[in-house]
């Protein structure tokens, strides 16, 4: 039989503010346990949450980015229940009125040299904080509590079960990475959990309206498992159907070592937060200047860089893919941008040598020597003619050790200035006609494709100096 | 000499006719003498001590402040910094509190002394002080008698003159109710008009700081001291405070509601009832119009606020799981078993109750037929209230139905004892203040109570009201 697969994503980012959610302990990861902690996050008698207007600030950013709705009236609800790491007993939450609803992620994804646009919806966007950790692998007889999490605002976004392919599912939550990245929102980080997903898994049987049993697959804290469990799971549950079984609705997690997914425990009934309005907090109220003002604060998002770069400078759509996958990259692109008009060259310079130099030493683009500006007046000179391109290649590699460098000094004292001086040439030239007499033989009886070796041979002499246009046509006057 | 307001104590001290030393002594002694009442869980003997020295000296220098030498005690639901906080239960056994509460922090900025912690209910629960994990604290005019609850021990210590004043915690009544039980003035101001950081919760959406003192002036000072914006309170409110303390005596002419069919109940003493008629009577004579008023919806006063503090409490408490303060068992075998051992052995009857009902009002089954609902008829009592303020300027009732009763004679009728709140509920499920004076006493000496209630952030006019009609026997 056949099926139709949905997948939905319910997608916990835990926000860079400063501070956490609700009070003024440092939001950090890493540290000794429980030392980015106080009374409020450990739940004194007494006191009270107060929100961070940051958290507020980045929700609106996500929700605009994604084309949600800014939701003006929203308000905080307490969901209850009972662990050792959740101080309060309960966790503050947006259950009723989320600050962002409906939306959508827009994504491309690259099957071979083949781009194919995606959209997913999203249902909502919620607030709430995070619960601490319980450590229960240091003693066989005892479990550990480290409250530095508890309190870190987190972002929810939950999708609509709209997704039909694993390899979507991993996009969407890619490009959700990449958004959260761009915005300067979150590191979204998913080893260190500051990007975590719970995965929703059903198959129905083709062009069926009804959904089927839905499975939850907890905490993928990795893009390429969510991908593996979704493709597991999707084979396991139609391999139960095509049986004759029944999907039972259950909580699994994934093991990656084994590619296999496993029960955790079945959901009797669904769990009873007994959700209702927190009353320690006054509900959050947005007017359109607060929604603008978070508006003014964001950079320029993805998919309209990549519209600028491909549409406006002529950027291969390739390329502009390839550019918009990091904001760091596209900043060092633009920067660039402005010190030439060359924008084409400006990318490939990125795309082929700078990432190549970054992936060999595995580097981020920020900590990449070179300024934009060396690199604009780089491609300046070459385009002038100062330099050639090999020669900027090897300028590249020494700026790269002394970035403050002079590039036409530099050039200079390396021997790389491109020769216009055509005595100079026409001598190399002589030398290399007599030195090949049989070939210019060749040549002249219509073998003319050995211009190129001449030219090569006529480089090599000046060391890379010399414009190869130039010395090209030099070569096929003399040689008429 | 004995203590009438503030203000004139204060003229004493500045005068030098009396010595601060002398008086926290005299307080001490008090405290010490009527050990039996149990008023007091902690007594800050050394320190209460220590800052009437300091205080004498700024009083010698003239730099004291606005309530310098007031000596006060605090319930034991406010966070004072390095002091026992309990909420009169045992699961807080041994816990400190890391920071003060910020209406007590403004209090100790103007110099008052705060002279101890004070019993009352577990977590605020209670109209009669019987349910404190440190056993039940007495009626000063009756020792056989409760002072009221929950804030029954604050009550009692203005009573019996073991400070100068009290502060409180007012959800359903918990300042007035006792202060009318004890013949002193107690006021709850409008929601959120005091931070609560600092304040233990029990419902939220209710709870009240409020001070009980000897007079109404007192009250009015302490108010305008504590009230106010707070950045560690997002729901407090914005609105800048009165100079309550500048109330003075007026002949204002008010017009004023009762509810007549409340007046006319069965389950109202007939001396509270003489009583709070013989006041009418008085104010008609003032020159004030009376109106009565029928409110239709009283009924549900008190099942839409038990349902609604139920409701929060259940989850304002689930802090208290024994697992990073306060009690924690030592007979657990599992994780469960220490939440439910923990919170078994660590709360009293009467909170567990409640945290039991709450849970349920709150469960999926019964959220709308109970949660929702209660909210709705909140919302419609509080629209039908203001629709009586536009009528009247205040609404004045007996603070109790009865006067303080035997203990022990409700604990088995928690219906009975909940009508103990039935007058004072209304100002907290609307969230207006209502202040309790004392009205006079009973053939056999028990104090009886008066209350006022007034509009949103209009104490001023409230308490210059109660001025104006608050009779001192001295």
């Amino acid at each position: 039989m056949e099926y139709d697969i949905v997948i939905g994503l319910e997608v916990h980012c835990q926000l860079f503010t400063e501070s956490k959610i609700f009070a003024s302990d440092a939001n950090k990861f890493g540290g000794d346990p429980n030392t980015h902690i106080s009374v409020l996050t450990l739940a004194h008698p007494g006191v009270l949450p107060k929100l961070n207007e940051k958290a507020v600030e980045y929700a609106i950013q996500l929700g605009l980015a994604f084309d949600c709705e800014i939701n003006k009236f929203n308000f905080f609800d307490r969901k209850n229940y009972f662990y050792p790491d959740l101080p309060k007993g309960y966790q503050i939450s947006q259950d009723k009125s989320p600050i962002c609803l409906g939306g959508e992620v827009k994504f491309k994804i690259k099957q071979g040299k083949v781009f194919s646009s995606h959209t997913v919806k999203i249902h909502h966007i919620h607030l709430e904080e995070d619960a601490g950790k319980s450590i229960h692998d240091l003693n066989p007889n005892f479990t550990y509590l480290d409250y530095n999490r508890a309190g870190t605002p987190l972002l929810e976004i939950v999708s609509e079960p709209c997704m039909t392919s694993p390899l979507e599912a991993a996009s969407y939550l890619a490009e959700i990475r990449k958004m959260v990245r761009y915005l300067g929102i979150s590191d979204g980080n998913m080893e260190e959990g500051s990007l975590r997903a719970d995965l929703n898994v059903s198959l129905k049987p083709k062009g069926s309206e009804k959904l089927g049993t839905k499975v939850e697959i907890k905490n993928m804290n990795s893009i390429r498992f969510l991908q593996k469990a979704a493709e597991y799971e999707i084979e396991r549950q139609a391999e139960i159907l095509n049986n004759g079984g029944t999907i039972i609705q259950e909580t699994r997690s994934f093991d990656p070592d084994q590619g296999k997914t496993f029960g955790m425990r079945v959901k009797e009934t669904m769990n009873d937060y007994r959700y209702f309005p927190e009353p320690d907090l006054a509900p959050i109220v947005l007017t359109d200047e607060e929604i603008k003002e978070a508006k003014v604060n964001m950079p320029k998002l993805p998919y309209e860089l990549f519209e600028t770069f491909s549409k406006e400078m002529g950027i291969l759509e390739e390329h502009a893919y390839l550019l918009t996958e990091e904001r760091a990259l596209c900043e060092y692109f633009l920067e660039t941008s402005n010190f030439t008009k060359n924008y084409k060259s400006v990318s490939n310079w990125i795309l082929s040598s700078i990432k190549g130099y970054l992936n060999e030493n595995n580097m981020e683009i920020i900590d990449f020597p070179v300024k934009p500006s060396k690199l604009a007046e780089l491609i300046e000179n070459i385009d002038k003619g100062e330099i050639s391109n090999s020669a900027g290649q090897m300028l590249m590699s020494l700026l790269i050790s002394s970035p403050e460098s002079n590039i036409i000094a530099l050039a200079k004292s390396n021997n790389l200035i491109q020769s216009k001086d055509t005595d100079a040439m026409g001598s190399w030239i002589d030398e290399v006609l007599t030195q090949n007499a049989t070939k210019v033989e060749e040549y002249k009886k219509g073998k003319k494709g050995l211009i190129g070796f001449f030219v090569g041979e006529v480089m090599k002499k000046s060391k890379g100096s010399a414009d190869p246009k130039v010395i090209n046509s030099l070569v096929a006057d003399k040689l008429k | 000499m004995t203590y009438k307001t503030y203000i004139e104590f204060r003229k004493s001290l500045f005068e030098k006719t009396t010595l601060l030393v002398d008086v926290v002594k005299e307080f001490l002694q008090n405290i010490e003498k009527h050990k039996d009442l149990n008023v007091f869980l902690e007594v800050y003997s050394q320190e209460a001590l220590d800052q009437a020295v300091i205080i004498q000296e700024k009083i010698n220098l003239g730099s004291a402040g606005k309530l310098a030498g007031m000596v006060i005690g605090i319930k034991d639901v406010l966070a004072y910094k390095n002091h026992g906080l309990q909420s009169g239960s045992n699961i807080l056994e041994g816990f400190k509190s890391q920071f003060t509460a910020t209406a007590i922090q403004r209090l100790i900025d103007e110099d008052a002394i705060i002279i101890g912690r004070q019993n009352c209910d577990e977590f605020a629960m209670g109209s009669s002080n019987e349910n404190s994990a440190f056993g039940p604290t007495l009626n000063f005019a009756d020792k056989t008698r409760v002072p009221g609850g929950s804030s029954g021990a604050s009550a009692v210590a203005v009573q019996a003159n073991l400070c100068h004043a009290s502060i409180g915690s007012d959800t359903g009544g918990s300042v007035r109710q006792p202060a009318g039980f004890c013949g002193v003035v107690g006021l709850k101001p409008s929601y959120s008009r005091i931070s609560r950081w600092g304040l233990a919760a029990y419902a939220s959406s209710f709870d009240c700081i409020g001070p009980i003192t000897h007079c109404v002036e007192d009250a009015a000072l302490l108010l305008e001291i504590m009230a106010g914006n707070d950045d560690y309170d997002s729901t407090v409110s914005q609105i800048p405070v009165d100079s309550y303390s500048e109330i003075s005596k007026s002949d204002k002419k008010y017009t004023i509601g009762y509810f007549e069919d409340a007046l006319n109940s069965e389950g109202l003493a007939s001396e509270v009832k003489d009583l709070t008629q013989k006041k009418i009577e008085e104010l008609i004579a003032l020159g004030h119009t009376l109106v009565p008023l029928s409110f239709p919806r009283m009924k549900y006063l008190l099942p839409t606020y038990y349902i609604l503090t139920m409701a929060e409490a259940s989850s304002n408490l689930a802090r208290y799981d024994g697992i990073r303060y306060g009690l924690r068992t030592k007979n657990a075998g599992s994780l469960e078993e220490l939440y439910k051992k923990s919170r078994g052995e660590g709360f009293g009857k009467e909170v567990k109750k409640r945290i039991m009902l709450g849970t349920f009002i709150l469960s999926a089954d019964y959220y709308d037929a109970y949660y929702t609902k209660a909210q709705r008829v909140r919302r419609l009592i509080q629209e039908e209230t203001n629709a009586f303020f536009k009528q009247v300027d205040f609404i004045i009732s007996p603070t109790t139905p009865t006067p303080a009763f035997k203990i022990g004679a409700k604990s088995d009728n928690p219906m009975e004892m909940f009508l103990a709140d039935i007058f004072t509920v209304h100002a907290n499920v609307v969230g207006l203040p209502s202040i309790s004076i004392p009205n006079g006493e009973t053939v056999d000496g028990l104090p009886v109570g008066f209350q006022i209630l007034g509009t949103e952030f209009e104490e001023k006019k409230m308490l210059e009201f109660a001025l104006n009609i608050q009779k001192i026997d001295f």
